[in-house]
C-alpha cells in the first residue's frame, strides 16, 4: 500500500484538538452536568422529597432515564458484534461509535440508578446483601458485566491504534495515556492473532450478555403485576426498542463525527444508506412489538387495564404517547424508506427523531402505569394522583444525558474514533484483494 | 334620559361591587363532630371530624386547625392541638396535665374549636362524657360475659340497656362472637354472650382475642376492651415453598437452583477473566523483539 495514502488515512483519523464550536459544545454540556450535580446536592441534602415521586410514581424520570441508557447502550452489540459475526465490512468505521455510545450509555445507567436511590450511601448492600433471587441484583450483575465486556471491546480494537497514535504524535496531551495503554503493542503476528481471538470471543460473549441486560431491565416491569407490566411480551418488546434507539443514535453520532472531523471520505453515503435501511428495519420490527404490546389487551379491555389503555390512547397521556410513536417509529420510516431520506441530513433528523421519540416512550411505559394501580388510589393527596417532575429531576435527567455526551466528545478528543490500523489493512485488502 | 341611565349605571356597579365584596367575606360553614374513645380502659383519647357541606353533599375537610379543650375554653385548659387528616379527623390523646381536672368529678366535657380556615368558619362542638369502662370475664362452657360500668359519685355502677357489640378481633375486622353482633345491658350491666365460633383459627398456641365495644354512647362515648381466650385452633403455617424455589428466603432455595444460576454468572466471568489475561500475554509478547 502507497505509504501516502496510509499517512493520509492516519492523519484523517488522529483525534484533533476541539475548534471553537468544540469549545462550546464542550462548554454546553459541561454547564448542564454541573446543574444536574447542584440538583443532586439538593436531593442528596433534603432527601427525593425535592422530587415530584410519591407513593404511587415511585419510579419517575429516573427510571425511565436508565432504561433509554441501557437501550442505547445495546448498539455496541448490534453494529460491533453482530454485524461482524455476520461478515458484513462496511460498519469497520461505526464499530468504535457504537462502542464509546454503548460504554457512556452503560455508565450513565448505572449512575442514574444510584441517583434514583434515596440512601446511595447503602448502594453497597446490593453487593453485600444480595439476593440472585431478586430482580434487581439481575440487573446489577448484568450492567457490571456488559460494562467489562463494553470496556474490552472498545480496547482490544484499539491496542493497533495506540501504535500509530504514539508514533505521529509521541509528545502529543496524551501520550502518557497512550502509552500506559498500548506502548507494548509491536503489531507482531502473535499479538495480532491473539486480539483478534479476543474480539471475536468478546463479539459472541456480548450478544447474550446484551440481550440478558435489556431482558432484565424488562422484567424488573414485567415480574411486577401491573396494568402495562404483566406481560410476557416484554423481553422483545424492550430489545426491539433498545437495537431501534441504539441504531438512531449511531446515525446521529455518524452525521456529527463526520462534519465536526470532516470524515465525509470514511463515513459515506453508503454507510448513512446501510443504517438508514437498519433503522427502517428495526423501526418496522418495533412497530410490530408494539401493536403486540397494545392492541391485544386493547382487544381485550380487561376492567383493570381499562383505565391505563383509555389514558394511553386518548386521555391524560395520549399526545405523549402518540408523540413518541409517531416520532420513534412512523417518522423516521417514512423519511428512511426513501432512498433521499438516507442521505446524511435527513438521515440524521430521522435518527434524532428515533433518539428523542424514544426517550419519550420509555417515560410512557414507567409512569402511567404506576398512576393506574389494580386498586383504586383513596384518601390520597392530590399530589398523588399525576406526577410531573420537579426542576431537580429535570436538571438531574438532562445532566446525566449531558454526561454521556460529554464522555463521548471526551472519548473523541483523546482516541481516534474511527479504528485507524483497521481501516487501513481493510484498504489494503481492498486494494489487494 | 341620559341621567336616568347613568343612574341605571351606578346602581348596577354598587350593587356588583357588594356583591363581589361579600362574595369574598363569606365563609362557608364548618361542621364539628367530638368523640371520646377509651381502649381497654387505658389510653384515652379524643377524636373531631371536620365536615362541610360542598355541592349538597358532606364531605371531610383536611387540614382544619383544632384545639381541644376541657370543662371549658379557656388557655388554662387546653389539652392540645392537632390539624384534621386526609378523612378529616383530628386526634389528640388526653395529655396527663389534664389529670386534676378529670379526677374532679365522674363527668366532664370536652370542648374542640376550631378557627377559620380557608374559607370555613369558625366551629365549635362540645361533649359530655362520663367515666365508664368495660370488663370481660369468661364462664364455664365457653361464655363471654361483658360488663359495662359508669362511675357514680365514687362508686362503680351498672349501666342499663347500653347497646354493647362482643367480638372476636380478626385481621381485616370483628367477627362475631354469638348469634348478633350487638347486645343489650341487663339490669346488671352484663350480656351474656355464647361463643359459637367452633374450630376458628387462633395463634400457634390458639388463642384468640375478644373485643366488646361500646360505640357512640351518648353517656359513655366510645369504649372497647380486648381479652384473649383459649378457644381457637392451634394454627401453623406450612408450605413447600422454600423447598422448590429460587426465590425462596436466603439460604432456604435448592442448592441446584443456586448452583445454576451462579455458574452462568460464573462463566460469563470466567471468560471475562481469560480475556484480562490475553492483555498481560500480548504485553509480555510487546517486550519481545519484533522488527515489523
Amino acid at each position: 500500500m502507497d505509504n501516502i495514502i496510509k499517512n493520509k488515512i492516519i492523519e484523517d483519523l488522529l483525534p484533533r484538538r476541539f475548534g471553537n464550536k468544540g469549545k462550546l459544545w464542550f462548554g454546553i454540556l459541561l454547564v448542564l452536568c454541573i446543574t444536574g450535580l447542584v440538583a443532586y446536592a439538593r436531593q442528596l441534602s433534603k432527601g427525593l422529597e425535592v422530587t415530584a415521586m410519591r407513593d404511587y410514581v415511585s419510579w419517575g424520570i429516573y427510571i425511565s432515564n436508565f432504561v433509554f441508557f441501557v437501550a442505547i447502550s445495546l448498539v455496541g452489540s448490534l453494529i460491533t458484534a453482530v454485524l461482524r459475526l455476520t461478515d458484513v465490512h462496511w460498519s469497520t468505521p461505526l464499530t468504535r461509535i457504537a462502542e464509546i455510545i454503548a460504554v457512556a450509555a452503560i455508565t450513565c445507567a448505572a449512575v442514574i440508578i444510584v441517583v434514583d436511590m434515596g440512601r446511595p450511601d447503602r448502594f453497597y448492600n446490593l453487593f453485600t446483601h444480595g439476593r440472585l433471587q431478586s430482580p434487581i441484583i439481575w440487573d446489577v450483575i448484568v450492567i457490571t458485566t456488559y460494562f467489562f465486556i463494553s470496556i474490552l471491546l472498545l480496547y482490544f480494537p484499539l491496542l493497533p491504534d495506540f501504535r500509530l497514535l504514539l508514533k505521529h504524535n509521541p509528545k502529543g496531551a496524551f501520550s502518557k495515556l497512550y502509552r500506559f495503554l498500548g506502548s507494548f503493542w509491536t503489531n507482531s503476528p502473535g499479538q495480532i492473532k491473539i486480539n483478534e481471538r479476543a474480539i471475536n470471543i468478546l463479539v459472541i460473549t456480548i450478544i447474550p450478555v446484551a440481550f440478558s441486560i435489556h431482558t432484565v431491565t424488562s422484567w424488573l416491569f414485567a415480574t411486577t403485576y401491573r396494568p402495562g407490566w404483566d406481560s410476557t411480551n416484554f423481553g422483545a418488546y424492550f430489545i426491539s426498542g433498545a437495537f431501534l434507539v441504539g441504531a438512531g443514535g449511531v446515525l446521529m453520532a455518524m452525521y456529527a463525527f463526520r462534519r465536526a472531523y470532516n470524515l465525509e471520505k470514511y463515513i459515506t453515503g453508503q454507510h448513512f444508506d446501510k443504517m438508514g435501511r437498519i433503522v427502517v428495519m428495526l423501526a418496522l420490527l418495533y412497530l410490530y412489538f408494539n401493536i403486540n404490546e397494545f392492541l391485544v389487551p386493547a382487544f381485550k379491555m380487561k376492567k383493570a387495564e381499562r383505565d391505563y389503555l383509555i389514558g394511553l390512547f386518548a386521555g391524560d397521556f395520549a399526545p405523549l404517547f402518540w408523540f413518541a410513536i409517531v416520532c420513534s417509529m412512523f417518522l423516521p420510516i417514512v423519511i428512511l424508506i426513501f432512498k433521499k431520506g438516507r442521505r446524511p441530513l435527513p438521515a440524521f433528523i430521522a435518527g434524532l427523531l428515533v433518539v428523542i421519540g424514544s426517550w419519550f416512550k420509555r417515560y410512557i411505559i414507567v409512569t402511567p402505569t404506576l398512576l393506574h394501580p389494580f386498586l383504586p388510589m383513596r384518601d390520597v393527596p392530590g399530589s398523588y394522583r399525576h406526577y410531573f417532575p420537579t426542576w431537580e429531576e429535570w436538571a438531574i435527567a438532562i445532566g446525566s444525558l449531558a454526561a454521556m455526551l460529554l464522555l463521548i466528545t471526551i472519548f473523541a478528543r483523546i482516541f481516534p474514533i474511527i479504528p485507524i490500523q483497521e481501516t487501513i489493512t481493510e484498504t489494503e485488502q481492498h486494494d489487494n484483494p | 334620559m341620559t341621567t336616568h341611565k347613568h343612574i341605571h349605571l351606578s346602581v348596577i356597579l354598587l350593587l356588583f361591587v357588594c356583591t363581589a365584596s361579600m362574595a369574598q367575606n363569606t365563609r362557608q360553614s364548618l361542621l364539628l363532630n367530638l368523640g371520646y374513645y377509651n381502649d381497654n380502659n387505658y389510653m384515652q383519647y379524643l377524636k373531631a371530624t371536620a365536615k362541610a357541606k360542598i355541592n349538597g353533599k358532606f364531605q371531610v375537610i383536611p387540614g382544619v386547625p383544632v384545639s381541644f379543650y376541657i370543662a371549658q375554653v379557656a388557655d388554662e385548659n387546653l389539652l392540645g392541638k392537632a390539624v384534621t387528616d386526609v378523612y378529616g379527623e383530628a386526634a389528640l390523646p388526653i395529655p396527663a396535665m389534664a389529670r386534676t381536672l378529670w379526677n374532679s368529678g365522674p363527668k366532664q366535657t370536652f370542648l374542640a374549636v376550631s378557627t377559620p380556615y380557608a374559607g370555613y368558619e369558625s366551629a365549635q362542638t362540645d361533649l359530655d362524657i362520663t367515666k365508664a369502662k368495660l370488663k370481660i370475664d369468661t364462664a364455664a362452657g365457653r361464655k363471654i360475659i361483658v360488663t359495662l360500668v359508669q362511675l357514680q359519685d365514687s362508686t362503680w355502677t351498672a349501666v342499663k340497656g347500653a347497646d354493647v357489640k362482643v367480638a372476636v378481633k380478626r385481621l381485616g375486622g370483628d367477627l362475631n362472637a354469638g348469634e348478633t353482633p350487638t347486645y343489650t345491658t341487663d339490669s346488671l350491666g352484663s350480656v351474656n354472650v355464647d361463643f359459637q365460633r367452633e374450630n376458628l383459627p387462633g395463634d400457634a398456641s390458639g388463642h384468640l382475642v375478644l373485643i366488646a365495644k361500646v360505640e357512640d354512647n351518648d353517656v359513655c362515648g366510645n369504649l372497647s376492651k380486648e381479652y384473649t381466650v383459649p378457644w381457637g385452633v392451634p394454627s401453623s403455617y406450612k408450605t413447600s415453598f422454600n423447598e422448590r424455589t429460587l426465590y425462596a428466603r436466603r439460604g432456604k432455595s435448592p442448592v441446584w437452583l443456586e448452583i445454576m444460576g451462579y455458574s452462568i454468572v460464573a462463566v460469563v466471568w470466567i471468560v471475562l477473566f481469560y480475556l484480562m489475561g490475553q492483555i498481560f500475554k500480548i504485553k509480555r509478547m510487546g517486550r519481545q523483539p519484533f522488527n515489523g
